[in-house]
């Protein structure tokens, strides 16, 4: 099992990743649209013939209000659930937050979570380290609230 | 341009004024404001070309597309030396995603209005689009020379010069940009791209001391920001150069990413190791400075043998087993392609399940022995032991009856062992342990497609699809989902369901459309934020694109079905039958026809909005056949079926079913070069291959019934390549059993054989013993071959088929895709009708 940064050739197996595992999914442009513009943030998980099993697709946040430290934003997580207890999750965000403040100077990263998703929230939370920061009320385009959450990066 | 053109296109002050109120408008979008300018233009100059475009644009991004298009053309016959004409025209056929027209009005608008930036731009967009490099060198090189000023314009010049195969002019512009910059910020990331991307130049090139020292040097001073790719580059640059310190380098990397195997890969290869013991003192050195990395502890198990593999892989596989990771034994399993290790690993299992056995001596965790007896399933399955894994699974599942991967793996047992139908229930009992869990209902969907049993299929994908998709296959086509889309397609085709199957094979090609597609924005785009790098990547993956496996499939099960339909036009009458539909029938058409009508409705607006409504300039995406009927009918099969295939030619050029498939088209369509230059191909990747056996009898038929020989310059090469093929003093019916007596133990050899002999008018009787041989004992039948060979027998119509069909019953016991008709039906009906459990287990997402 191989962690390392993600490559154009990825996207279709990171798509093919997130529709088995997640119920927000994007078309292959919003993809290339995250390696293109911040090509070294987004990393994947690859099983010993190559296929995608665990990838982080991660940014940098836009268009910021004046006077804001940059951060980091991940739009999307997932391992397949037959490679979980491997602790892919952690490496994978563990390497792209390196790469944020690294490469952006990055202050926080942040992410947005369903209230109901217990898992991943306890993945964030205890895993990671995210505190809560925020509801964002109806977040999710079926309505769900989600929880803003933040981890710090400053050492 | 003569005194009366000039003429014509220059306009009085006033309407000179309200031409440029249209561009403006037009440039905000005001469209009836901008329609309305256009038409008081041509009230006074009803010829006026350039109004007549501008108004004919305006026309199509308010949705009128015909009428505006038609403008358009008007107004470029009417000023064909107009800049602005071409620009329309241009800008039209680009959004209808016609690139080579574009371009070439384009060019056109260029001849009339050489330096305008609009223009080159999209030139460069286009020229990039369709590998046009050294238009695109040209074009890059206007744009650079017009606007020096612009950073992004260098870089985008250098990239067109790599593109084109010119690295040395590519490295002269970076040296010649770089010279020019001034006050560049610390940190900088475009800088930093902009710097890597002159390193790969000199890589590229082959100067690895050069791109070296040039990584350090900007590396040290921080004008690099990318840590990990400095790292990675450094490692591969003193690897190319052999240098000492590679070593070092990827160790580095190693301490950085510890579970990265390329970087092991790169560490190992760079010691100049010859030995496996040479290099498992160096992972067993490393494995005691990071002890938590799992990486250096696998790779070792491929460097060890004997009493060494077996303590190693007993600590690996122990450590792993204990701690519950369900993905051991996928990890494990290309060990086993050593006989030996194979053992090994097996009496490992049986003392480990020894050691944990619940009620044994020592106390342990139960969830290890769980975890042992999973692992030893997947096992006895991956060995074909269907019998001994389910009994195993049987064992667990009374143990701790709620782990879903439990259940998984008794579907995936029972779909291997031919019982499609106990597998979708296995799959069913495991979504319903964890109804939240997407990963598990995709599983049990696709199971269900696998069974025949689609509606069951589309209402398990509709619990995780958007609720305000118009159907679960709407929103998982507008995902783009492949492995829905391939699954959906294959299930429809073994039920029949042709024009669906084709539908949903010609929506994955759409798919693949799409994603060509996505990378025009890029082409601009990219040079605006300096990622060059990465982008070069893109260029690479898209002209790679249509080698993915869900591609391949797609397209070569659609040219079968175009070919049958070719051969059989009767075919279609089957779907377009006048017969009354069924109730059942009735009511699936009633819900498609509601589901492609709300379609259609959510891509309307909302209410009428005034027509200032930008609809852009792209085709809409109107399905007019949504039941794939059309497609069915259609009157090109075969223009399609070589279309679909075209790019497999050489992006899949190592598939020797591709080749047949391309023989299929060929020699239907009397392409006659093209097809035996096809079964050339195959022959160089297998001549014993079944297929082209098959291919092979077929050709011979086909040219000895050909009317003549085809004429000049073909007909030579035609001819030798015919003879190397098959030699012409070698008759059918000797080729046939010369070849059916060389594989008499391969089951698609005979398989092969048999339907030659069927050409060539064998006796039924023949033709039914030669399938019947694959029962033999020294055939090696598979479960997969026998379906094969048992359709095959009842499209012949063979009065042995029940014999047959017995016989492989009793050879597969746990299969069901033997058993009758009836007795299939009936388990259908058992899967679906499964015990629904309290609905509280149902969570609708």
């Amino acid at each position: 099992m191989n962690i390392r940064v993600a490559r154009i050739d990825d996207t279709m197996g990171m798509q093919a990743c997130n529709l088995q595992n997640l119920p927000e999914n994007y078309t292959m442009k919003y993809y290339l649209y995250h390696l293109l513009t911040w090509p070294t943030l987004s990393y994947v998980a690859e099983d010993s013939n190559g296929r995608v099993v665990g990838y982080i697709l991660a940014k940098m946040e836009e268009d910021l209000p004046e006077g804001e430290k940059p951060h980091g934003h991940v739009t999307s997580i997932s391992v397949l659930r037959s490679y979980r207890r491997l602790g892919i999750a952690k490496k994978l965000m563990v390497q792209s937050q390196e790469a944020m403040a690294a490469m952006y100077k990055a202050d926080y990263v942040s992410l947005h979570v369903r209230k109901s998703n217990r898992a991943a929230l306890g993945l964030y939370r205890d895993t990671l380290g995210f505190t809560v920061k925020d509801i964002e009320k109806k977040y999710y385009a079926d309505g769900e609230d989600a929880y803003a959450m933040h981890l710090s990066l400053a050492s | 341009m003569s005194k009366l053109q000039l003429a014509k296109r220059a306009l009085p002050s006033k309407e000179g004024t309200l031409f440029k109120d249209v561009l403006t408008l037009y440039e905000t979008r005001q469209l009836k404001k901008g329609l309305k300018t256009a038409d008081q233009i041509l009230k006074k100059f009803p010829e006026h070309g350039e109004t007549m475009c501008m108004k004919g644009l305006i026309l199509v991004h308010m949705g009128r597309r015909e009428e505006g298009m038609d403008l358009v053309k008007k107004g470029v016959r009417l000023d064909l030396t107009s800049h602005i004409c071409w620009h329309v025209f241009g800008l039209i056929q680009k959004g209808e995603k016609n690139y080579e027209e574009a371009l070439k009005s384009y060019m056109q608008a260029l001849r009339f209005d050489k330096e305008n930036m609009n223009i080159l731009r999209d030139a460069a967009s286009l020229q990039s689009q369709l590998r046009l490099y050294d238009g695109l060198v040209e074009t890059r090189h206007t744009l650079a020379r017009c606007r020096p000023v612009l950073r992004a314009n260098w870089i985008a010049l250098s990239v067109a010069y790599h593109l084109n195969g010119n690295l040395e002019e590519a490295k002269k512009v970076l040296e010649h940009y770089e010279d020019s910059l001034k006050n560049v910020p610390d940190y900088d990331v475009e800088h930093s791209e902009t710097t890597m991307y002159h390193v790969k130049v000199l890589e590229d090139i082959g100067d690895y001391a050069e791109a070296l020292a040039f990584l350090d040097v900007n590396s040290k001073s921080r004008v690099i920001v990318d840590k990990t790719g400095v790292m990675e580059t450094r490692a591969r640059l003193l690897s190319k150069l052999k240098s000492d310190e590679a070593e070092h380098a990827w160790r580095v990397l190693i301490d950085h990413n510890p579970d990265c195997t390329d970087y092991y890969n790169g560490y190992l290869t760079s010691q100049n190791i010859s030995s496996d013991d040479a290099a498992l003192l160096v992972l067993k050195e490393i494995s005691s400075q990071i002890p938590r990395a799992n990486a250096p502890r696998r790779l070792a198990l491929a460097y060890s043998s004997g009493d060494q593999f077996r303590e190693l892989a007993k600590e690996y596989l122990t450590s792993a087993l204990v701690k519950g990771v369900p993905s051991l034994f996928a990890d494990i399993k290309s060990l086993y392609e050593n006989q030996a290790r194979l053992e090994s690993i097996q009496s490992i299992l049986e003392q480990l399940l020894a050691e944990h056995t619940p009620a044994s001596s020592s106390p342990t965790e139960p969830t290890t022995y769980l975890w042992i007896l999973y692992f030893q399933a997947q096992h006895f399955s991956h060995l074909s032991q269907y019998d001994k894994a389910l009994e195993v699974l049987e064992r667990a599942i009374t143990h701790t009856p709620t782990l879903p991967e439990l259940y998984t793996c008794k579907g995936r047992v029972l779909k291997r062992a031919g019982d499609p139908y106990g597998a979708a229930r296995a799959l069913e009992e495991a979504r319903r342990l964890d109804g939240q869990d997407r990963f598990l209902n995709t599983k049990c969907a696709k199971y269900h497609l696998r069974a025949g049993l689609i509606n069951e299929a589309y209402h398990f994908f509709g619990l995780f699809t958007k609720k305000d998709a118009a159907s679960p296959s709407a929103d998982l086509e507008d995902m783009q989902s492949l492995l829905y889309l391939i699954e959906d397609a294959d299930a429809q085709r073994r039920l029949g369901k042709l024009n669906l199957a084709l539908k949903k094979y010609a929506v994955i090609n759409k798919v693949f459309d799409e994603i060509e597609d996505d990378q025009y924005d890029f082409h601009g785009y990219s040079m605006r934020k300096f990622t060059v790098n990465i982008y070069l990547n893109l260029l690479t993956w898209e002209d790679n694109l249509r080698s993915h496996p869900v591609y391949v499939k797609a397209a070569l099960s659609a040219s079968q079905i175009f070919v049958a339909l070719h051969d059989d036009p009767s075919i279609v009458k089957r779907f377009t039958s006048s017969e009354p539909l069924t109730s059942a029938e009735k009511k699936a058409q009633k819900k498609a026809k509601k589901a492609a009508h709300k379609k259609e409705e959510d891509k309307k607006p909302a209410a009428p909005t005034s027509t200032n409504e930008d609809k852009g300039l792209e085709i809409p995406n109107a399905d007019d056949d949504p039941d794939g009927l059309k497609l069915l009918g259609c009157s090109d099969p075969l223009e399609r079926a070589a279309k679909f295939l075209h790019p497999l030619t050489t992006l899949a050029s190592k598939n020797i079913d591709v080749w047949i498939a391309v023989y299929d088209v060929a020699i239907r369509r009397k392409k006659y070069l093209q097809a035996v230059r096809a079964l050339a191909h195959a022959r160089e990747l297998d001549a014993d291959y079944p297929e082209l056996h098959v291919r092979l009898a077929h050709l011979r038929k086909t040219v000895t019934s050909l009317p003549q020989v085809p004429p000049a310059p073909i007909g030579e090469v035609f001819t030798s390549t015919v003879s190397a093929l098959l030699p012409d003093e070698v008759t059918l019916e000797t080729f046939n059993s010369q070849y059916l007596q060389r594989h008499s133990s391969s089951p698609l050899a005979i398989f092969a054989a048999a339907r030659v002999l069927k050409t060539l008018d064998g006796p039924l009787e023949e033709v039914d013993n030669t399938i019947f041989s694959t029962l033999g004992p020294d055939v090696k039948l598979t479960l997969k071959s026998a379906r094969t060979m048992l359709d095959y027998l009842v499209q012949l119509g063979s009065l042995r088929v029940e014999e047959y069909r017995t016989s492989c019953d009793q050879r597969f016991p746990l299969a069901t895709v033997f058993k009758t008709a009836e007795e299939q039906a009936s388990l259908m009906k058992e899967t679906v009708e499964m015990p629904i459990a309290s609905p509280k287990d149902e969570v609708e997402i």
